[in-house]
């Protein structure tokens, strides 16, 4: 991991054209800007790894394939919404 | 290795083995999060699973997600996509777009995933999930019913 010393105000690059820059500082948090790409998604961690946790969740509760048909028959149908 | 794109593709799925052509292999711009390896899937539908769909994983590890459209949930579900997302799926204007909420089921019931949800454009055969930072949604909604 790359650290870098950082005044309110200065900022680094990464890569092409990716800025963060240091907004504000106070006790236990700092307020980042980002300016990136139009085409580039920026996420805070921690929803990156909610997400993370529930894809793989979610992909390890699929039941075997044989009953998976058999399990949905199990849901009512949903009230149809047009 | 790679496979060559014209060559169809056998995926096992819970009715058996289904031969699918490669014009029906979505590509997610950006892999799911823990799922990196697996950036193509096919979409399984079938009347006996309505109103479900399983999302198939071409790649290794093959991941499996039954998923169905967030507003038959939830009737009022709004999600917006930002600019990159809306950049990152090649949309134009308002192209129909396919919602998929992740679903995920177990002894006690189901929950879906109303927060990121996958969201294709059918008419590019491209998919994303959205990772809502600022989403009201939950990653567990109770599916209603059971």
């Amino acid at each position: 991991m790359l650290v870098f010393s950082r005044k309110r105000d200065e900022a680094i690059v990464i890569g092409d054209g990716i800025e963060v820059r240091v907004l504000r500082t106070g006790k236990d948090a700092v307020r980042i800007g980002v300016t990136a790409p139009a085409d580039v998604l920026v996420h805070r961690r921690e929803v990156y790894d909610a997400v993370r946790a529930a894809n793989q969740s979610a992909a390890a509760a699929v039941p075997p394939l044989s009953e998976l048909a058999g399990l949905l028959k199990l849901q009512p149908p949903l009230e149809r919404v047009e | 290795m790679t496979t060559a794109t014209t060559d169809p593709l056998e995926i096992d799925t819970f009715t058996g083995r289904v031969v699918v052509p490669p014009s029906d292999v979505i590509h997610m711009v950006q892999p799911m999060p823990g799922f990196e390896a697996c950036r193509r899937y096919v979409l399984i539908a079938a009347p006996e699973l309505a109103p479900f769909t399983c999302l198939h994983g071409v790649d290794a590890p093959h991941p499996v997600f039954v998923t169905v459209d967030p507003h038959r949930v939830d009737p009022d579900y709004q999600v917006t996509l930002g600019a990159a997302e809306r950049r990152r799926l090649g949309l134009q204007e308002d192209e129909p777009l396919l919602w998929l909420a992740p679903v995920r089921m177990d002894e006690t019931g189901a929950t879906v995933n109303l927060r990121a949800p996958i969201v294709v454009h059918p008419g590019k055969m491209v998919a994303l999930q959205i990772l809502g930072s600022d989403s009201l949604y939950s990653t567990a909604h109770p599916l209603p019913g059971r």
